[in-house]
């Protein structure tokens, strides 16, 4: 014989070795680098160094640029993606006999590899004289862009990519969640003379809080580790322009193989990761 | 047939209808020209404007399947690490979940709260650590390297999914309060896995799905004997000029298959992103 909690423990204890061994570990090797002058470039440095890779991370422009650019990245994609993927789940409620190709179609850009997103619209879509952007802008008489060659062009594209890539998640978590919203409300609320858009903001908004948070902090979490997608489109540029915070750790490691900052990079991500998770879970706690 | 009378709710309907298929079209718009343009010889590609009544060759699909841009052993390299990492995740995380979902466990709070902790890990935390760590068994660049790092991100998700999923059964299904360890294995495999067989694939696509997409983990972990295939895609146009039709017929061919377990696995894919969301959020 043998009790229920043993039982229970061993099946667990597997998983939870192999967790502490792939990621526990390496993230506490990752703070530990994060305080050491690791740079292959200079292995005569290699040693302890205190608190200075974060000094010099809160002194370096670059950082800033890029942590600006990851709350706008984060911010518009996560934001878009709940606006058109809302509006377009409240439309396609409307026409139900095609809402089984809505939702087939949806799965496509979703199941497709970022660094194949990030090719297909570098080349298909936006290359100029060649891509179908470029191709439509011309035909309707503005003329040609530089997607992602001119700045503020490229973040602009590089949060459309994104988007375009993950509104269909969005609209299929809402769509399921306004499909199973109880009609009855509405019929009481329609008696009740009450307006399309009061409905909408008093029964529906409510109704779907939970989808929506559950939303929002799966994208968060997304677009905080965003890199393939930004890496096959721009590869971080023009110069730095679409450089977030993962594409510059990455650069500052794997290129300027100075691991000791790249480590310090790695740990501010992995920190406001944890604070972005910490404040949204605690956001959908206080739910009704 | 009838006239149609454009009276308000009609115009309404028209214009919804109007505005949902444009939203549609733009959704799979990259991949249908994808395959317009793989099926271009080289000068047909760059013919402005683009053709769309041509003559379609294979050739792209033979460079890539047969000639010197050959991707079949990176489509073996991925097909090897996404199936090994997958069966190793359902073998670890089925009993996790279980225990986890159903069982009397120990501490239970804070070991869900790890799983879920570990889950939000972002990728560029673990890359570094990972080639320094690998880089010192000399295990970078293999499978069993490869395997490990996919581990980190497979087996946190595929928990929390089958936790969901095995929440579900009702409770009736095992009366184990006193039970020897054969029956209460017994009990998981012959009782609670056939009721759970749905998650189970949700587990499978998702964990395969994954694995084969990934990207930051095999470029700088693996790329030199181990090759996977989102990596040769990169290379399509990291040479001197970007050859189009080709990188279009080879990213077809790589996307292949997850484009048939989307499609077919359609409604599974739905049912595991919105399992936590329509029931309210999920896990308390």
């Amino acid at each position: 014989m043998i009790s229920e909690k043993s039982f229970a423990s061993y099946l667990v204890a597997p998983s939870i070795i192999v967790l502490l061994l792939t990621t526990t570990f390496p993230i506490l090797y990752l703070i530990w680098s994060s305080f050491q002058n690791i740079n292959l470039a200079m292995p005569w440095m290699d040693g302890f160094a205190g608190l200075k890779n974060y000094s010099d991370m809160f002194q370096d422009k670059q950082f800033w640029k890029s942590f600006k650019l990851t709350i706008i990245y984060t911010l518009s994609t996560v934001s878009l993606q709940l606006i058109i993927g809302l509006g377009l789940a409240l439309m396609v409620l409307r026409i139900p006999k095609a809402q089984w190709m809505f939702r087939l179609m949806a799965i496509l850009p979703i199941v497709l590899a970022p660094v194949v997103v990030g090719l297909f619209w570098r080349t298909l879509m936006l290359a100029p004289d060649f891509g179908i952007v470029d191709f439509f802008t011309k035909t309707i008489g503005v003329g040609s862009f530089a997607w992602l060659s001119e700045p503020k062009l490229a973040v602009i594209s590089v949060i459309a990519i994104h988007t375009w890539q993950w509104t269909p998640f969005a609209f299929l978590v809402l769509l399921a969640s306004l499909a199973s919203l109880p009609t009855d409300l509405y019929e009481a609320a329609k008696i009740d003379k009450a307006s399309a858009i009061k409905r909408f903001f008093y029964i529906t908004l409510p109704l779907i809080r939970p989808a929506i948070v559950i939303i929002v902090i799966i994208r968060s979490m997304i677009a905080l580790s965003a890199y393939a997608a930004i890496y096959a489109a721009t590869r971080g540029g023009p110069g730095t322009a679409t450089e977030i915070l993962n594409l510059f750790a990455y650069r500052t490691s794997f290129l300027e193989v100075n691991f000791g900052y790249g480590s310090t990079l790695a740990v501010f991500i992995l920190f406001i990761t944890i604070t972005v998770a910490a404040i949204l879970y605690s956001i959908r706690k206080k739910r009704i | 047939m009838s006239f149609i009378k454009f009276n308000k709710k009609n115009y309404r309907n028209f214009i919804i209808t109007f505005v949902a298929t444009f939203i549609l079209l733009i959704w799979i718009l990259p991949l249908i020209w994808s395959v317009f343009v793989s099926l271009k010889s080289e000068i047909e590609v760059l013919a402005y404007p683009p053709n769309i009544f041509f003559e379609p060759v294979l050739d792209n699909f033979k460079a890539a399947i047969f000639g010197s841009l050959s991707i079949i052993s990176e489509l073996i390299d991925s097909f090897i690490i996404a199936t090994i990492t997958t069966t190793l995740t359902l073998i670890l995380s089925i009993p996790a979940a279980y225990s986890l979902a159903r069982l009397n466990l120990f501490g239970k709070k804070k070991i869900g709260f790890y799983v879920l902790a570990t889950q939000m890990i972002p990728p560029m935390g673990l890359v570094i650590p990972y080639y320094l760590i690998l880089g010192k068994f000399g295990w970078l660049d293999t499978y069993h390297g490869m395997i490990i790092v996919y581990m980190t991100f497979s087996l946190p998700f595929a928990i929390w999914l089958m936790v969901s999923f095995m929440e579900d059964i009702p409770r009736e299904m095992e009366e184990a309060a006193f039970l020897d360890k054969a029956s209460r294995i017994k009990t998981l495999l012959y009782i609670i896995i056939p009721q759970v067989k749905g998650g189970i694939a949700v587990t499978t696509i998702f964990t395969f799905m994954n694995s084969w997409n990934e990207f930051l983990f095999a470029v700088q972990l693996s790329g030199n004997k181990v090759r996977p295939v989102t990596i040769a895609m990169y290379n399509f146009v990291s040479v001197e000029q970007t050859l189009w039709a080709k990188l279009c017929a080879a990213a077809l061919i790589a996307m292949v298959p997850v484009i048939i377990i989307g499609l077919i696995g359609n409604n599974h894919i739905v049912k595991g992103l919105t399992l936590g969301a329509v029931k309210g959020g999920g896990r308390k």
